[in-house]
């Protein structure tokens, strides 16, 4: 018998050697846990892009509304000079 | 096959799809040792083999009911088995690109006690030189399936089943010779 031969046996049998003993049930178990096999490599991209979506989302709101309180500031201070220039009866 | 066990195979797999809990479990305890092997000789790590099986024997379970031709039972679980470990495979790749393992340790060792023959050896390192393709396609001669049945799992023509297999066969030979004569 080849080697080769030998060792694909040997493979084999190691292989089963490696299964433990109520390997059946814990399938069954398992599966009617309803536990799920590995993600596909498809869904795990789409979790990525879906989460890389969400934080650009969320980033975008934060700057849109840090901008916009910022504008209202801005805004007020102004209202503040233009009323004191008024008081003081500078020309505008 | 032969016409007898061909029947109780369609017999099981049908008590199997109608949730015969008995059935399925007799499936498996018929096919672990077979699914295990394929595993092993698609992945030749040893800490992939339990793992790999049971999510293929999970998908098996969920997916029974979609077989349409019972008849087709080992043909389809060995193409399960084939893309599951050809996925587990390319998730490993991408897992090296983001984390990539010194090469002192991207070894796994063998479980304690173990002690594997030069021969084991020297044909799990020539596997793990293939392409999975290869490695399925060399798995499933090993597992005594005909080129017949192979190119019904594969999907493919006899004739591209036989080509492939040459080809495959003398890169095992290479890797294999040349890690047993070092």
């Amino acid at each position: 018998m080849k080697p080769e031969n030998q060792a694909w046996e040997q493979l084999f049998e190691r292989a089963a050697s490696l299964l433990s003993p109520n390997f059946a049930d814990r399938v069954l178990r398992a599966a009617r846990a309803g536990i799920d096999a590995a993600p596909s490599m498809l869904s795990q991209f789409a979790l990525g892009a879906a989460t890389a979506a969400i934080c650009f989302i969320a980033v975008a709101l934060v700057q849109a509304r840090s901008a916009h309180q910022e504008d209202n500031r801005t805004m007020a201070d102004w209202q503040q000079i233009a009323m004191a220039a008024d008081d003081s009866g500078l020309p505008q | 096959m032969d016409p007898s066990s061909t029947t109780a195979l369609v017999d099981l797999v049908r008590r199997a799809q109608r949730g015969d809990e008995a059935a399925q479990r007799e499936i498996i305890l018929n096919y672990q040792h077979r699914v295990a092997g394929f595993v092993y000789a698609m992945t030749s790590r040893s800490d992939s083999v339990e793992d790999l099986a049971q999510q293929v024997f999970i998908k098996m379970i969920r997916a029974l009911n979609g077989l349409q031709a019972p008849a087709q039972f080992e043909s389809w679980l060995f193409r399960l088995a084939r893309n599951t470990c050809i996925d587990h495979l390319r998730r490993q790749k991408l897992r090296r690109i983001f984390l990539p393992f010194a090469p002192e340790h991207e070894g796994v060792p063998e479980p304690l006690g173990a002690v594997d023959t030069e021969e084991l050896d020297a044909l799990r390192y020539a596997i793990s030189q293939l392409r999975p393709q290869d490695r399925a396609l060399l798995a499933l001669v090993q597992e005594g399936r005909s080129h017949a049945e192979i190119a019904e799992t594969l999907r493919t023509s006899v004739a591209a089943v036989k080509a492939r297999l040459h080809r495959a066969r003398e890169q095992l030979r290479l890797h294999y010779q040349s890690d047993h004569e070092t």
